[in-house]
């Protein structure tokens, strides 16, 4: 697999911090931290919960601003806020908008970034297709399963063609067999879109499943590793993480 | 303990929400209380103002074999009574004066004895107009019979006795004739249609020199009374205070031992008052009811945005094992909290309100119909928070399981009031009341002469109330159908809009269109209360403006003295006064048709129609403009009271003989006329029977151009200002009034409700409604769907879609609730109008439409819309964070 | 029933019926739990775990078959005497929304304890320190963490001192560090004497339990003691 756009890095945080509340009732959610997201990179943030996974991917995604540090997208061009579609967010809740069928879900994002009602269409079918779910184009998110539910919220990232997939918990409300078919699409739709794909999950069934594991605790990447069985796949946090796992 | 620490947690967190119902909450107490104090204050002032008009309050007829003295002795003796003195009546067969060797008679009269200070003890029973003021003094009209003047020599025709030559000192008007000859005891179909045309006054001594004669001969001839004044520290309720003047009186009448009879003219004028009282309640209901239950409706809404949370609540509490009964106390005491808060809250804003607008920080005229007021308005309170915030929660008990409670109300279904056509049914339940209430012969107030109770027919109240329900629950079908099945026009509509989102756009109105219709009915209901509320009261208001118009003529009347000759040239001496615009003249003449006597007003068709306001309303049969155009083109056309059609059998083109004074001769003369049309009222005309026809025939079969009245509208300058101005050009001889004084003095029934108060409070309460019910709904809405705007967000929407977005649904909202208000505002002023006829006098043409105060509804209501979407836009510009983190 | 049995469940039978479809949640369950015993439930989504618990703790009546609380029937009753029944033995711990957002910790176990009259409670602060939460007592339920509010929850399911507990996925958003923590709480009420039962598709959790009984369809298809 190789990196498109000159193998420029997806994503760069350099020294980044996001404070909740001022004061002494300010809480760190994540304290000064570097990392870089690589084109291709199949990451799993753990941790236990509270340790600031999901400010992290609200930051790389671009929806949160951090208190310090910096933030730069170069294999994205610029604010992801500014290029809707140039990432995609997997919430771990139904993000789904009640009233509006799947089809309709799905091309919202597409017609929010500009593009025309017939192509939207095409593109959403397209996506629906790649996570199986044609069937359920016509349904309201409210007669879905959790699974399915799930995989409309990742049809809906792919329709868009995002060059990141951010995925927070997607599988956290799901049991073992929905769960590895979000998990499937995810991955699977990333490699056909040659985007990168960063989940952040407590499951070890899901981390297991993907090349890089970023630890989290105390909003701190404690420790970074490789899977052996994946050479070729890039990861370099830029400063040293500390302790080793 | 339990219902403690739950309340206690509310206030901590809860704050906004609870806030929000108990303002509603206030808004409805308030709006009542308020208007209990309007209804206090205008009865309080009712009584005052009907007691000022009467000028003699008791008229204590002596009844045959029982001394005068007696009598007055008692009367004296009553503690009512502060001032009472003997008045002689007696009739005479006829008077006659000789002038220029003309001879003029007249039928029989009235001859009154009068003590030394009668005009000033009862001031506004005569109005002097010229000559002395003591003396023998001629009654208007006899004066215009006879041609006399101060000075003339006018001789009493007496039963079987000689008649008297007296020396005419001066000419009074009697403006309350109509009560000082009344036949005292009569019922009152019994009692003289018209009082006598031939008044002659006389001091007492002379009196008795001249009828102590025929007492004796002919006691029939000659009667007493004693004319007494009460105390007026009458109770400020009109009816309460005819219930004691009627009791006194009867007591008087106890005592006399059937020696006298009272003639209550105190009663009689309290009695109108206590109509008018009846119907000032009436306005209260029909105007104040909708605004009460609006906002009874807003503050269900605001409760109800929290319902799920509610619900979710009571059944985690449920799973831990309390009672049905433990979570009914624990809603009720949050109905309670909310309730008590905003019924306090809801009564120190009418104290205040009541304090700006009447004066007067009590809701009632008394203590105890203000702590009556207060109680209804708190109970009213406490009612609507149970209903809103307890009731759902007593409905949700009602699920068998736990599970079952749990589950989110279906919405799906159409609720059942559209499944049965609700609806409809109201409507037509509406056109069949107000077919009912409005057709000939009902009586809205009915308040029977003489008996102290009087009944309301309060199913009037039905029209209104089933149009305003049935209106708004269609209104709400057509939202429904509109966003469920007109969701491409929708798509289309809204395409300036919101742009290439439209179709989504349309997509979630149409499944979110239960919130959107709710929305859209409020709205429409607050604009609809506004709009006719004001509409009612800019139609009363001119029809009040219209009455004193009718009494006075016009902007400023200039009646000549009777006995003056005025020409016709004098108006463009008034024309030049600074001030007047227009200058209209009414011959004002009297004329016999058969045995009656008659007003009769010779005008210009041709231009009065310019120079003087003339409403339709004062014609039947044909608009002004028709009937001025029937008189212009056939000289002795005349235009007739419907009344004397009645008496003589007219129809169209028939010929009438009138019999009018020459003007050389001072004989009757024949004058033939056609009647065309019927006038009903007419500038200073009376109430009853008068004649309207060409004043220049009239001029050439007299021989006599003399005008009675000039009628002046002013440019501009308070009629006041230029009255005085008139009357420092014409001389102290010139009969004077302005339209000004005279809507003061008519004050009686129509104006007696004096509504500027009332109009003051309705229409700021509409204000607040019309304001909260486009910010707060639209608000809450947002407010419902951060998630959603957290959502899009989150998928790529940039600030100024998520402003499309809001722009669509804020002018979807705005637009149909603004029209749809507008006309069931109008819809309702209407039926308002027609179903309160009895308090417009005459009734009016058409609706005034108050523009100006809709505008600022109008204003006041956008600027709440534009910033709840604003404010809805700026929040959703950044995603909430604690809602991203719950995603 | 075994003399130690709290709480069994006879051939319960549940169907719910949504538009034209029926779903059969339930279809002939039987289940007993003994005091100090802890019973965890697995299954695919939709095999009607979360049915069954609420059966056993009387929040929803089966279409068929009985439920028994220390011998007494719990099911078919009005659901005052259900509620009152839950009120004094039964504690429920859902996955999330075990607390009531306006009320501080102490506030939401007060308020459980208060909802029964009379009989011996223990302190707000004794049950909180049960749970490792005495510092977090004024907090509200917004300010907790994860693993805090879990605890709260568990918290306010023992207020009462129950002899049952029922856990709907008590641990399912919670890392295996904080998911471990309340199991260590649970098997502490265990052993106090509760008989508690767990629906959960974490292995750990299913690891934690004296016996796992596996739900597929409405039917029990396997049991296991690890």
């Amino acid at each position: 697999m190789t990196a498109t756009d000159g193998g420029r890095d997806l994503v760069r945080c350099v020294e980044v911090a996001r404070t909740y509340g001022r004061g002494a009732a300010a809480v760190v959610a994540i304290h000064a931290m570097s990392c870089v997201v690589p084109p291709a990179a199949r990451v799993a943030v753990t941790g236990p919960s509270g340790s600031g996974k999901s400010t992290l991917l609200h930051l790389l995604a671009g929806l949160d601003r951090p208190s310090a540090g910096t933030i730069e997208w170069p294999g994205l061009g610029g604010d992801p806020v500014d290029r809707p579609g140039t990432v995609g967010f997997v919430f771990q809740g139904p993000s789904l908008l009640p009233p509006l069928d799947v089809s309709e879900n799905v091309e919202l994002p597409l017609l929010l970034a500009g593009f025309a009602a017939s192509e939207a269409r095409e593109r959403s079918s397209q996506a629906l297709a790649m996570v199986d779910a044609v069937e359920l184009a016509g349904r309201l998110p409210e007669e879905l399963s959790g699974g399915q539910a799930q995989r409309v919220a990742v049809a809906r990232v792919l329709a868009c063609r995002p060059r990141l997939i951010l995925a927070d918990e997607p599988t956290g409300q799901l049991d073992a067999g929905h769960r590895d078919q979000v998990v499937r699409a995810l991955i699977e739709s990333a490699a056909h879109l040659g985007a990168s794909l960063v989940v952040a999950t407590h499951d070890v069934a899901v981390a297991n499943q993907l090349s890089t594991q970023w630890q989290m605790r105390d909003g701190r990447l404690t420790c970074a590793e490789e899977p052996a069985r994946v050479p070729h796949q890039a990861f370099y946090p830029v400063s040293d993480p500390g302790e080793s796992c | 303990m339990l219902t403690l620490t739950w309340i206690r947690g509310l206030t901590g967190m809860r704050a906004g929400r609870l806030a929000g119902a108990t303002v509603g909450i206030a808004i409805a107490v308030a709006l009542l209380a308020a208007l209990g104090s309007f209804l206090g204050s205008s009865r309080a002032t009712m009584t005052t103002r009907s007691v000022q008009q009467v000028a003699v309050d008791w008229q204590v007829e002596v009844q045959p074999g029982t001394p005068a003295a007696s009598v007055m002795r008692a009367v004296n003796a009553d503690p009512r009574v502060s001032r009472a003195m003997p008045v002689g009546y007696a009739t005479t067969t006829g008077l006659q004066a000789t002038a220029g060797g003309t001879t003029l008679t007249t039928g029989a009269g009235k001859v009154l004895g009068l003590p030394a200070s009668y005009a000033t003890t009862f001031p506004g029973e005569i109005r002097f107009l010229t000559g002395s003021r003591d003396g023998v003094l001629l009654a208007q009209q006899t004066a215009a019979n006879l041609h006399a003047a101060p000075g003339d020599r006018i001789s009493l025709g007496r039963a079987g006795l000689p008649p008297v030559t007296v020396r005419v000192d001066g000419i009074v008007d009697l403006p309350q004739a109509d009560s000082l000859f009344q036949t005292v005891g009569a019922p009152v179909g019994a009692q003289p249609t018209a009082p006598p045309d031939n008044v002659v006054l006389m001091p007492q001594d002379r009196w008795h020199q001249v009828f102590d004669p025929v007492a004796k001969a002919r006691p029939d001839q000659v009667r007493a009374q004693v004319h007494a004044r009460t105390r007026h520290n009458l109770p400020p309720d009109p009816a309460a205070a005819y219930a004691v003047v009627t009791g006194a009186a009867h007591n008087l009448e106890a005592r006399l031992a059937g020696g006298g009879l009272v003639g209550d003219n105190l009663a009689a004028t309290l009695d109108s008052a206590r109509q008018d009282a009846s119907y000032a309640q009436l306005l209260f209901l029909f105007l104040g009811v909708p605004g009460a239950v609006l906002a009874g409706l807003l503050t269900g809404i605001v409760t109800a945005s929290g319902a799920d949370r509610r619900r979710a609540e009571q059944a985690l509490l449920r799973a831990r094992g309390a009672n049905s009964s433990q979570l009914l106390r624990l809603a009720v005491a949050e109905a309670v909290l909310v309730g008590v808060v905003g019924s306090a809250a809801g009564l120190g804003i009418a104290a205040l309100v009541g304090r700006l607008a009447f004066g007067s920080a009590a809701f009632g005229s008394t203590a105890g119909a203000s702590t009556v007021w207060a109680a209804v308005s708190v109970a009213i309170g406490l009612l609507v928070a149970i209903a809103t915030v307890a009731w759902p929660a007593r409905r949700d008990l009602r699920a068998s399981t736990v599970m079952a409670a749990r589950q989110p109300v279906a919405l799906r279904r159409r609720p059942r009031w559209m499944r049965y056509g609700l609806d409809i049914w109201l409507l037509v339940a509406f056109g069949l009341a107000f077919w009912a209430t409005s057709s000939n012969g009902y009586q809205l107030v009915l308040a029977p002469e003489g008996v102290p109770t009087i009944s309301v027919s309060y199913w009037a109240f039905a029209a209104p109330a089933l149009l305003w329900a049935g209106a708004g629950l269609l209104a709400w079908r057509l939202v429904d159908l509109l966003l469920r099945e007109g969701r491409p026009v929708l798509s289309v509509a809204l395409r300036p809009l919101a742009g290439p989102l439209s179709g989504t756009v349309a997509a979630t109105m149409s499944r979110q269109r239960r919130l959107l219709a709710r929305t859209v009915v409020l709205v429409m209901l607050a604009v609809a209360f506004a709009a006719s509320t004001a509409t009612f009261d800019a139609t009363f208001r001119q029809q009040a403006e219209v009455d004193a118009q009718l009494t006075n003529g016009a902007d400023v009347t200039v009646t000549a003295p009777p006995t003056a000759t005025t020409s016709p040239a004098r108006a463009s001496t008034l024309a030049a006064i600074p001030g007047v615009a227009k200058v209209g003249a009414l011959q004002h003449r009297y004329a016999y048709i058969g045995p009656d006597l008659q007003d009769l007003y010779g005008i210009d068709p041709h231009t009065l129609g310019r120079q003087v306001r003339l409403q339709d309303a004062y014609f039947a049969g044909g608009t002004a403009k028709d009937l001025l155009g029937r008189l212009a083109r056939q000289p002795d056309a005349i235009l007739v009271s419907a009344e004397t059609v009645h008496d003589y059998q007219l129809h169209p083109g028939d010929l009438i003989r009138l019999r009018l004074v020459e003007a050389r001769t001072h004989r009757q003369l024949v004058v033939p006329f056609h009647y065309v049309g019927v006038v009903k009222e007419f500038p200073t005309a009376p109430k009853d029977s008068f004649f309207v026809t060409n004043a220049s025939y009239v001029a050439r079969r007299t021989g006599n151009p003399v005008v009675g009245e000039f009628l002046l509208t002013t440019d501009g300058t308070p009629p006041t200002t230029v009255a005085q101005r008139v009357r420092s050009t014409l001389g102290p001889n010139a009969q004077v009034s302005d339209i000004q004084t005279t809507r003061a003095v008519v004050g009686s029934s129509l104006t007696a409700v004096d509504l500027s108060g009332l109009t003051k409070v309705e229409l700021s309460f509409a204000i607040v409604l019309a304001a909260s019910a486009t910010g707060l709904l639209l608000l809450l809405g947002f407010a419902e769907r951060r998630r959603t705007f957290a959502l899009l967000r989150a998928i790529g929407a940039r600030p100024n879609q998520l402003a499309a977005l809001v722009r669509s649904e804020v002018s979807l909202v705005a637009v149909l609730g603004a029209v749809l208000g507008a006309a069931a505002g109008w819809g309702l002023a209407a039926v308002l109008v027609a179903e309160l006829a009895g308090v417009f006098d005459p009734p009016p043409d058409s609706l005034a439409v108050p523009w100006r105060y809709l505008a600022v509804v109008a204003f006041i209501g956008l600027i709440c819309t534009i910033a709840a979407g604003v404010r809805a836009v700026s929040t959703a510009r950044r995603p909430a964070l604690e809602v991203l983190r719950d995603l | 029933m075994t003399a130690g049995t709290t709480l069994e469940a006879r051939e319960l039978y549940r169907f719910y019926r949504a538009g034209d479809e029926e779903t059969h949640a339930l279809r002939g369950t039987s289940v007993a739990v003994d005091a100090g015993e802890v019973v965890v439930v697995t299954g695919p989504s939709g095999a009607g775990k979360s049915t069954l618990l609420a059966c056993l703790g009387g929040l929803d009546e089966p279409d068929a078959g009985t439920v028994f609380l220390n011998g007494v029937r719990l099911s078919h009753r009005p659901e005052q005497e259900r509620a009152a029944a839950r009120a004094r033995g039964i504690g429920v711990l859902f996955q999330s929304g075990n607390l009531l957002p306006h009320l501080t910790v102490t506030g939401n176990v007060q308020l459980v304890q208060r909802l029964v009259r009379g009989g011996a409670r223990q302190r707000p602060a004794d049950v909180l320190h049960a749970v490792g939460l005495e510092t977090r007592g004024h907090a509200r339920p917004g300010e907790l963490s994860g693993g805090e509010s879990a605890r709260a929850g568990l918290a306010v399911a023992l207020a009462n001192g129950p002899r049952v507990i029922l856990a709907d996925e008590p641990t399912g958003e919670l890392d295996a560090t904080t998911e471990a923590g309340v199991l260590e709480l649970l098997r502490a009420e265990a052993d106090r004497g509760c008989a508690i039962v767990i629906a959960s598709h974490s292995p750990a959790v299913a690891a934690a339990g004296d016996r796992v009984i596996r739900l597929e369809l409405g039917r029990i298809v396997g049991e296991a003691r690890p």
